[in-house]
């Protein structure tokens, strides 16, 4: 809160009568001036690469040519209605939402069972630490390759071990039916440590006082789980779950790397559905459509999920 | 002042940074200056030798300052030129992907080279002459030169010669037709009980490589794959593309001889290295990687027939993007012509295991020496002799996709080949209609 005041600051103390609204914008516009002066460079590039992009997604969504010679012409919202009905998008569209789910429930819950076991801080918590925060370092693009190897039908890391066990081996990333659920492997695995942090966070907020009065009632560890430090992390994990989400939706440079959405569009999620659109079908129309209609299931999840947060920080 | 030096620094910094991306470095007298965009699809070693050829060119043509520019993949390379002729500041030169020539000349995005060819004195079929035949049809549309064919390749079989001999076959005479190279998977297919460990011929099928394997085996069927002449056809549900595509199937789902779902090439030439597959099919691209890991005997062979022996060829030619100043278009033309000269062809095709389009260069004494040492070479030049162009259509990676999804889908057991070229044609259709609706369909 305190954060956003100075700013608005000085009018209250310059304020001039409240009928004269002309005069009191302008005093209130001079007091601001070396504020708006100091946001300047900001604003600038803000509006050139931020809001400017923006804008022209708002814009280039709205037009289409329809065929390649011809001039693009405004078609209003056809280009959405004709990205809602390419099964591509669809299938992105449920792929993704497997993704999402599949990638935030399992990373989620090991970053608190890891962020638990190694709450307390001693020389081999802290190295275990190190080495479960290690995937967070790696860049995705790296990861990707490195588990391209992994993954090698019959001859990576993966089918050396577990191929003694199987009657026949999977391929991992060319069946349809088992890609998907490779590619999230990476993603748990790539994120779990990160999530850890924000949990370890959040355990040195439980109160002391209270886990030792539990503890002289005689609750035992469940029960200090269940009805302590679970109902105090709420927070974390309000605000874990949503970058987990948002990671599912803008993180697909492993997609990129490894599948490009195949086999047969069984790992095409948004994001990359939208590049493709832009660059292999070089449809900017459609790629424009399918990125506002992202964007507005992004923003209205965000305002959502602050706004519950909110209620709850409001609450008792 | 609440907005003394500090602010005033931290705005003339802003200035002249914003000025700096606004006007680089206005171009006075002195040599022209061009940008070569070029794409690295084998390996990174690749990046070296561009910058020792730019560097030799430029030190023999002092009129001239060129900088290559690495550009990522070839669908990148396709990706940032765009973009490049968007912002209104297109590349001099790129090496593009051959394919790609006809979708870039239907957008307007290519110079005509024929002026240029003319004002050398030289005629187009002069011109052309210097290249191996095969190349021609990626480079010329609509009887007008748009591209240089500056490296490329075509499918190749290799064979583990040490696991031919243990199976009892003679690696010297490599599989000619399906129905042998059938025969040999199964005889090197190693099986533990239901499992496999070794498998007879591995293919790859990832986008991009899944349609030219498509293509090859099409080809060697009688078949055509898409209509040379005119970029709104293609010829998925025929009865050459349906041959092509159940025999694939056959050799996974009937004969169990080649390792189930889509495989990308990278997975298929470890798997070759590591001795898991006997044989595969892959580019001429591959040669030196083979060259230099495999720790066996190997052989490379063309590609069996069903039909007839045809493949189609791959890699890249040299463009020139449309809306280019005429200065530098001229000093782009010097560095095409210079970079597909014999000698400078005959290099790059040494440093990088793909052929050189140039005829000439094979007649270069530093050629005949490394073919003689290298005779595995030789056998992707000779296949030329019955290569044909590389599809390319309007949108050619889209209607290239629509065929792709389906075939992975046969190749994991999800549809059968009939069903699933008469879908791919469907969606290809459907791909290509806004073309023919300018074209074909466009009656008076």
């Amino acid at each position: 809160m305190s954060l956003a005041e100075p700013a608005a600051l000085p009018v209250a103390t310059s304020a001039a009568p409240r009928l004269d609204v002309m005069k009191r914008f302008t005093t209130r516009f001079k007091a601001s001036l070396p504020a708006y002066l100091l946001l300047l460079p900001s604003l600038i590039f803000l509006a050139l690469f931020t809001y400017g992009a923006m804008g022209r997604v708002f814009v280039d969504a709205l037009y289409q040519r329809t065929t390649p010679k011809a001039p693009v012409r405004f078609v209003g919202l056809d280009n959405i209605s004709a990205v809602l009905a390419d099964p591509a998008f669809t299938g992105a569209v449920v792929n993704n939402l497997i993704y999402a789910v599949g990638t935030a429930v399992p990373s989620i819950a090991l970053a608190l069972l890891f962020a638990l076991a190694l709450s307390r801080t001693n020389v081999v918590s802290s190295a275990l630490r190190a080495a479960l925060f290690l995937p967070v370092l790696i860049p995705m693009v790296a990861a990707s390759a490195l588990f391209m190897f992994v993954f090698l039908p019959n001859v990576g890391l993966l089918d050396y071990y577990i191929g003694r066990l199987l009657p026949v081996l999977p391929n991992w990333l060319g069946d349809g039916d088992i890609a998907l659920y490779a590619i999230m492997v990476i993603t748990v695995w790539k994120n779990a440590g990160y999530y850890m942090l924000f949990f370890l966070a959040g355990l040195q907020a439980v109160p002391e006082d209270v886990m030792e009065a539990a503890h002289l009632d005689g609750a035992g560890p469940y029960m200090r789980l269940r009805h302590i430090i679970l109902p105090e992390l709420k927070p974390t994990f309000l605000f874990v779950t949503v970058i987990a989400i948002l990671n599912a939706v803008t993180q697909v440079d492993h997609v990129f790397v490894m599948t490009q959405g195949g086999p047969s569009n069984s790992t095409n999620l948004v994001l990359f559905y939208i590049y493709q659109q832009a660059v292999e079908h070089y449809d900017v129309g459609k790629a424009s459509a399918a990125t506002l209609l992202t964007l507005a299931a992004l923003m209205s999840l965000t305002a959502l999920s602050f706004r519950t947060m909110a209620n709850r920080e409001g609450g008792p | 002042m609440l907005f003394s030096r500090r602010l005033i620094l931290g705005l003339a910094m802003a200035g002249t940074l914003a000025g700096a991306l606004a006007f680089p470095a206005l171009a006075g007298e002195g040599p022209t200056e061009i940008d070569l965009f070029f794409p690295v699809p084998v390996d990174g070693k690749l990046a070296r030798d561009m910058g020792t050829m730019i560097k030799e060119f430029n030190e023999t043509h002092p009129d001239v300052k060129a900088t290559a520019v690495y550009t990522g993949s070839y669908d990148d390379t396709l990706i940032k030129t765009r973009a490049a002729i968007k912002a209104g500041k297109p590349p001099s030169a790129v090496i593009m992907s051959a394919n790609f020539l006809l979708d870039m000349q239907i957008e307007n995005e290519l110079t005509n080279l024929d002026a240029l060819i003319k004002a050398d004195g030289t005629t187009k079929e002069q011109f052309l002459g210097q290249f191996f035949p095969a190349l021609q049809g990626n480079a010329v549309i609509n009887r007008s030169v748009y591209g240089v064919p500056f490296h490329n390749s075509t499918p190749l079989l290799y064979v583990n010669a040490d696991k031919a001999k243990e199976a009892g076959l003679d690696p010297d005479k490599p599989p000619q037709t399906w129905a042998e190279l059938t025969d040999w998977a199964k005889k090197l297919t190693r099986r533990e009980g239901d499992k496999v460990t070794q498998w007879g011929l591995a293919i790859p099928c990832a986008y991009d490589y899944c349609g030219w394997m498509m293509e090859t085996l099409t080809m060697s069927n009688g078949g055509r794959y898409y209509n040379e002449e005119f970029g709104g056809e293609v010829y998925y549900d025929t009865p050459s593309m349906l041959g092509a595509l159940s025999w694939w199937n056959d050799l996974i789902a009937k004969h169990k001889v080649h390792p189930p779902g889509a495989t990308p090439g990278p997975a298929v030439s470890t798997s070759f290295i590591s001795g898991n597959a006997a044989m595969i099919m892959l580019s001429t691209g591959s040669l030196t990687y083979v060259r230099d890991n495999a720790k066996f005997a190997y052989k490379v062979a063309f590609i069996p027939r069903n039909v007839r022996n045809a493949v189609p060829i791959g890699g890249a030619s040299l463009i020139i993007p449309a809306g280019l100043e005429a200065d530098r278009q001229k000093a782009a033309w010097t560095l095409i012509k210079w970079m597909t000269s014999p000698e400078k062809s005959g290099w790059w095709s040494r440093a990088t295991g793909y052929f050189a389009p140039n005829m000439a260069a094979y007649k270069t004494p530093d050629m005949v020496e490394f073919l003689n040492k290298n005779p595995d070479a030789k056998t992707a030049v000779e296949q030329l002799d019955v290569a044909k162009p590389w599809f390319a259509t309007y949108k050619t990676v889209p209607v290239r996709k629509n065929l792709e999804d389906e075939v992975m889908l046969v190749l994991n057991g999800k549809k059968q080949p009939k069903e699933a070229l008469a879908a791919a044609q469907k969606a290809a259709d459907e791909t290509l209609k806004p073309y023919n609706a300018e074209t074909s369909l466009k009656l008076p």
